[in-house]
Order: C-alpha cells, then structure tokens, then sequence
C-alpha cells in the first residue's frame, strides 16, 4: 500500500490514462447494470403504481396498493417482524459460531484441513435437500430430536409447528449453513499479524485480551464485511417458507420475501407484489446505511483512510 | 474527505441493496418478453389459417397442458390420433412445467399470446372467467349421449365456463393391518353405513397407541410416547370445508357471495378437527405446511386412518401397496349431513380463441375417457363422465384392476360416492378469490392446531379480513 501511494510528480498524464482504461473496464458492468437493475427497477415503481394482475389491462391507481398494505393487508406487520427476528438471531448466531469455528480452524490442530472441509460442506449442500433432512428432525410427532426428547422423558416441543419456536428453529439452520462465513473469517484470521500476539504475550495478556484487543479489531473490516453480506441475505430469507413451512404456522414464518412471491405468483396480483417489493428494498436499504453510517466508529483500517 | 466518503458509502450502500433486491425483480420483467416471444410462434401458427377459407387447409388450434416435455409428447400422440380422425382441426400440444404453467399462462394473457385452449388450474377458472378471459363453454354437450357429472362444471353467473379434466373426491383411507390387530370393524365403505364423528373418534382412539399400549382415555395414557396414531383429518384449508359443510356450516353460501365461515356451526367443526390432536390424542400435530397427508401418515404406516383425495390411490399408494401396505378406503365420517368434496382441474376454452366451436369438438373428445386411460387406468384421475359411474360394465372396466383396492369396496366408497347426494363441488368451482380465502384461513387456524387459541378467537378475530380477502380487496 504505502509504496503505490506515494506519488510522482506526472501523476496527472499517468492518471488519465489509468482512468481512460479503467472506465472502459467498468463500462460494461455499468451498462449491465444499469439495464437489468436500475431500469427494471423503476419498472417495478412504475407496476407498484397499477392494479395489474397479469390478465386485464393494468390501470393507474397511485398509491392504493401502498395504502393498502399499511392499513388493511392481513400479513405484512407479522412478516416484516418474522423477517426482521429471523434475521438478527441469524446474524448474531451464524457471526459468533462461524468466528468461533474459524478459530479454532485456525489453530495448528490435527486433520485441520479435514474439518474445515466439514464446516464447509453444509454451505455447497442442494438448499432444499438440506431443508427436508432437516424437517425430519424437527418433525413434530415422530421428528428425530421429538423421538430422543420422548426417550429421556421430556415433552415435545413442535419446532418448526409451533409459531413461537418456528423462526428460532429455522435460524438455527442458518447458523449451520454458514460455512462462507467460516471461510472469509479463516482467510481474516491468517492476516492477523502474529507479532502483535507475541509482543501482548511478552507483556502478560491472556487469550480473552488478546482476543479482544487484537484479533477482534484486526479483523473488523473482515466482520463488517460478512455482517453486511449475512444481514443482506437473511433479510431475503425465502427458501426455508419456501421449502419447509409456507410461511406458518400462522404467519410466523411468511418472510417478506415469501409473501413477495405469494402475492406475485400465487395470487398473480403483480401491482401490489411490486409495492412489497418496494418496502422490502426500503427496509433493506434502511437496515445498510445504519450499518455503514455506524462502521467507521469500530472498524480499525490498518490501511488508512482511502479517501 | 470524510463527508465524501460516508456519502460514498452511502450510495454504494443503496446501490447493494438494490442490486440483490433488484435481481428478484428482473425475472418478472425480463421474463414476459421471452415468454411471450416463444408462444408467439404457436399463436401465430393458429391465426395463419384464418387466411384462407379453403376447405383443404385444417384450422390449427394449440392445447396447453401442464407436464414434462414427455408428458407432452404423450398428449400429443393422443392429439394425432384426433388429427387423423378428421380433416378440420389439427391439434398441437404445448407442455409448461406444472411450476411456471399459471405464470406462463399469465404472461401469455398479457400479451394476448393465449393458446386457443388448455388445462386450468382449479382456482384460477372463476377468476379468468370474471375477467372475461375464457368462454361459454354450455354448448359442448348439447346432444350428448352422456354428460360430465353435474358437480363438475365450473360456474361464473350461473353460466358453465369450464368442465373438470378428471373427477376426484375426498375419501378416509385405512390400513387394514391395524385395524385388525385392535380388533375394531373397517370404516363403512357405504354411504348409508358412514360413521357419525363420535363413532370415528371412539373408533381412532381404539386404535391410538402410547409406548406401553396404552389408549387414550386410559389410566397412564402418555400423550407424548404415542408410538401409532388413530386417525388424520387432513386440515389443508380447501379439504377443511368438507367438514365445515358437514356441519351444517360453510365457508361460503351456497352461491358463493357470502361469508359463512364466523357462524357457530362451521367454527365448531373446525375446532372438533383441532381436538382430535388436543383433546382426544388420537391424532397426529399437522399445521398445514406440507401437501403430502397420505405419505405423511397412511403410507408412513404412523396413523390407522386418514383422509385425502382419490387421486392419492394412482400417485403412491398403489406403490405402497405393492410394498406390502394392505390399506382400504371409506367414506367420510359426517358431523351432521353427509358430505364429500368433488374437484378436479378444468379444460377451458380462452376468450382469446378465434375457433372457439374448434377448441370444444377437440375438448369433447380428448375428454372421453378412452383418451385419458393411463390416468384413469392408474387410479389419479377418475372419468368425469356420468356413465362410467352408472353403468357397471364400463365401471368394471375402470376399477378392475390391480392398481385398485377390491372392486366391491372401491366401487362402493368411491365410485357411488362421487355420484351420491353427498358429493359436493369444492367451492373453487363457484367462486372466486379462493386462494386468497384459504390462504388467509390457513395462516389464521396456525395457532388453532397447536392450541394457542381457539377457532372461535381466531376466526372471530380475522372475519373482517376473511371478508375482504373473498371480495378480492386485500
């Protein structure tokens, strides 16, 4: 880093040329962009302002869809809080488990290569073979953990029947499919540098300050970056109420996602799926920029300021 | 530097976010151009003719149908055969994935692409038909030796607008096995014979076993160790209006226009369907998230008794049975009438057809049953016509098979079943917005099953809404 930064004085020319070659590069990424995101985008504004059902003639009707959803749809309160409680309990819980496993991933132990291999091979498994093996463990009145929780004398619990224990029992899949995380934490972890270690070794520090004092502020911009991609992609949870639990008991696992795609390809009401879409994205968008406004206050950048 | 960088990092922020969420979106958009441009080539093909009023030259008519590229084929045998009959019509057979089939179906209509003609889902036909986008199909049997059952024309103000490709109805299928090892009587396979709920319930406890034998209502009877259950009403919101009906209730009127499901007698009924898991124990928990109760139950071999539809006898237990599962079936258990649900997904005729007479001769005869066989032959589809359920010759001929429980029983408890008074068609044939009725029902009774509340509070609660999702307004 500090050898390319200290710049010469023909800076200019050389950085014209460098900019020329660089735009042409981005152009293409740019043009995709732009006309399969941002135009589709507006599309979707544009249909969120219509009662277009596939069928009739779509008609202008304003905000109605959007008045609509915030006073009398039956669904929306109750899936933006399953979303919302799915996806902090999954942040948290797959950000501390897959730190913890690459830590311990990372230490000089026998077989390492083996169980790294074995924490990550949840992640690259079909999702929805993983959803059924899992519904038979979960299942209710024969489910596997029913079956041992019945051998040593204790009640059921419904897991994924009952609308109280459904989102923690989905979380918990999503904790044990994080082996990306456990990856980019592992690559992280390697770029610590030891000799920081070593010097608070010298001067006494246990492993929980060493912990805290260096591991975790040298890998912040490693955690920002697996919080924001996990939130991001927690927040679009679909494929468990999809695959397990068509959004119930109840409305208890009827994520935003879910619903999106109930309302657009069940109920072919693709108007007003549009204006979910668009307080989804709000939602999305909201839940990132606090992120990003707060990570400057607890990420350390070894690199300095990239202007 | 710092005021542009957390704008940067604003921006990019925003520009994340709506990458990933502007991915989902792009489908839908992208999607209907492409769909359209590859049925444009059907549709095409069937306006060409329009041309020429020559009799030489045959008026092509496309027929959609959902299914593999196999099974597509397949129809399309059974279309030449048709092509070859006659030198008027020539059918083409069009395949979708059952997946996308109602979406693809949907883009088409956007861009007036239609086939002329084609298999419809089961609660897609009122709402097509209300939007002007299928026709009068009242014509296609006039002067027909033998009409399809009158439960089987899908009405929209009183008109026919589709007729049921296949019949089915709802039954109470039993493994035999354990009946005899408790040592309780069959479930009535006659209509006249059909248990009251009690008889069912005492029935199901009998057969409701805990680790140490024992049956509810017994003396250290343990809810928690019951290793075989009794009995499974399936609890899917359109399967739930049987007993709603059966009742005395609805969820409906009879015309389709009012809500009935917040009167006294259809809330009962479905918390008497919730007891059985809460109160009598003879039930296994199912909250309604999965469409698989026969497998989940008879062909488990983990319930003696419980309810689907026929089309279960063709699409796994007839596999099941030749593993060694000696199951029979039944009619439904009643509450106060007698009742079953006819359903079965719809031909229809779209509005967009320029050879609407067409597209019903090819109807009429792809809909004799000769030309479905393998369904039938198999037990998934039952015929629609009414003389395969009276004349007994061609009844022998259907249920006379191996793939079938004993003719007798089978006979009794399906066959004059469909046709019995108590046979009634599941409302998705009168009325529309059904699927925002029972999903809405569906995601209210969540807490019902599991006893956090009850169906009075939680219809009680919801009724407005219920109302509204009839109505098509939420």
């Amino acid at each position: 880093m500090e050898t390319v930064s200290k710049a010469p004085r023909r800076r200019s020319r050389f950085f014209l040329a460098e900019a020329r070659v660089a735009y042409l590069c981005l152009l293409p990424a740019f043009l995709g962009l732009i006309f399969l995101t941002y135009v589709p985008l507006l599309g979707v504004l544009g249909i969120s302002l219509t009662n277009w059902t596939g069928l009739a003639t779509p008609e202008f009707i304003g905000f109605d869809n959007y008045i609509k959803i915030f006073t009398t749809d039956p669904y929306i309160k109750d899936s933006i809080i399953a979303t919302i409680y799915f996806a902090i309990l999954s942040v948290i819980g797959s950000m501390i488990y897959s730190l913890f496993i690459a830590m311990l991933l990372n230490r000089k132990i026998p077989a390492r290569g083996f169980f790294r291999a074995v924490f990550y091979v949840p992640y690259v498994l079909p999702a929805v073979a993983i959803y059924v093996g899992w519904s038979w463990l979960y299942e209710a009145n024969f489910g596997f953990f029913n079956y041992l929780l019945s051998e040593v004398g204790l009640h059921k619990v419904l897991f994924i029947a009952d609308s109280s224990y459904v989102v923690p029992s989905l979380s918990l899949i999503s904790v044990w499919l994080a082996g990306n995380l456990i990856v980019i934490f592992l690559a992280g972890l390697q770029n610590v540098p030891i000799v920081y270690h070593e010097a608070a070794e010298m001067d006494g520090a246990n492993g929980w300050q060493r912990f805290l004092h260096i591991t975790l502020p040298s890998m912040s911009p490693i955690i920002f970056y697996n919080l924001l991609m996990s939130l991001i992609a927690n927040l679009q949870v679909v494929t468990p109420a999809l695959a397990l639990t068509n959004g119930g008991p109840g409305n208890a696992s009827r994520f935003m996602t879910y619903l999106m795609y109930d309302q657009a390809f069940v109920n072919y009401k693709l108007g007003y799926a549009c204006a979910t879409t668009f307080i989804i994205f709000a939602i999305l968008a909201a839940f990132t920029i606090v992120l990003f406004k707060t990570s400057n206050r607890w990420i350390y950048n070894e690199g300095g300021d990239d202007k | 530097m710092k005021a542009g960088k957390s704008l940067g990092a604003g921006i990019l922020s925003v520009l994340l976010v709506s990458g990933v969420v502007g991915c989902g979106n792009n489908e839908d958009n992208t999607a209907s151009p492409s769909a359209s441009a590859s049925a444009s080539s059907g549709a095409e093909a069937s306006k060409t003719p329009d041309t020429s009023s020559s009799k030489t030259e045959k008026v092509k008519i496309t027929y959609s149908m959902w299914g593999s590229a196999e099974e597509g084929s397949a129809t399309q045998a059974v279309a030449d055969k048709f092509n070859a009959s006659q030198d008027r019509i020539e059918v083409e057979v069009v395949s979708i994935p059952w997946e996308n089939y109602m979406t693809k179906l949907n883009t088409q209509a956007a861009g007036g692409q239609l086939p002329d003609t084609g298999m419809m889902k089961e609660d897609g036909v009122i709402q097509w038909s209300s939007e002007g986008m299928l026709n009068d199909v009242s014509a296609m049997y006039e002067g027909s030796d033998s009409q399809p059952l009158d439960s089987l024309a899908y009405k929209y103000q009183g008109k026919p607008v589709a007729y049921a490709a296949a019949n089915e109805v709802l039954l109470l299928y039993y493994n035999k096995d354990m009946f005899d090892k408790a040592g309780v009587a069959y479930p009535p396979s006659a209509l006249d014979k059909a248990w009251t709920w009690d008889e069912f319930v005492a029935a199901a406890k009998k057969l409701t076993v805990d680790k140490k034998g024992k049956h509810p209502d017994e003396d250290g009877f343990n809810s928690d160790g019951i290793v075989q259950y009794g009995a499974s009403i399936e609890n899917l919101p359109w399967q739930l209006e049987t007993w709603v009906l059966s009742n005395g209730g609805g969820f409906y009127s009879d015309d389709g226009t009012e809500v009935r499901v917040g009167e006294d007698a259809s809330i009962e009924a479905i918390q008497k369907v919730a007891d059985l898991y809460l109160k009598d124990h003879v039930a296994p928990l199912s909250v309604g998230q999965t469409d698989d109760g026969i497998q989940r139950t008879i062909i488990a071999g983990t319930v003696a008794m419980a309810t689907n539809g026929a089309w279960n006898v063709g699409t796994s237990l007839n596999t099941a049975k030749e593993e060694g599962l000696n199951y029979g079936v039944a009619v439904l258990p009643y509450m106060k009438e007698k009742v079953t649900l006819n359903t079965g997904g719809a031909n229809v005729v779209f509005s967009q057809t320029k050879h609407p007479q067409e597209a019903m001769e090819w109807l009429k005869w792809y809909n004799s049953e000769e030309n479905n066989w393998g369904l039938i032959s198999s037990g998934i589809w039952m015929p629609t016509l009414e003389k395969w359920y009276t004349d007994e010759t061609l009844t022998h001929k259907w249920v006379d098979n191996p793939n079938f429980p004993p003719y007798d029983e089978y006979k009794s408890a399906v066959v004059d079943y469909a046709q019995s008074s108590a046979a009634r068609p599941a409302s998705w044939f009168y009325t529309n917005h059904t699927t925002d009725f029972n999903t809405l029902l569906g995601s209210i009774l969540g807490d019902v099953w599991t006893g956090k509340t009850t169906a009075k509070d939680a219809i009680s609660k919801n009724l407005e809404a219920l109302k509204a999702a009839h109505e098509g307004s939420n």
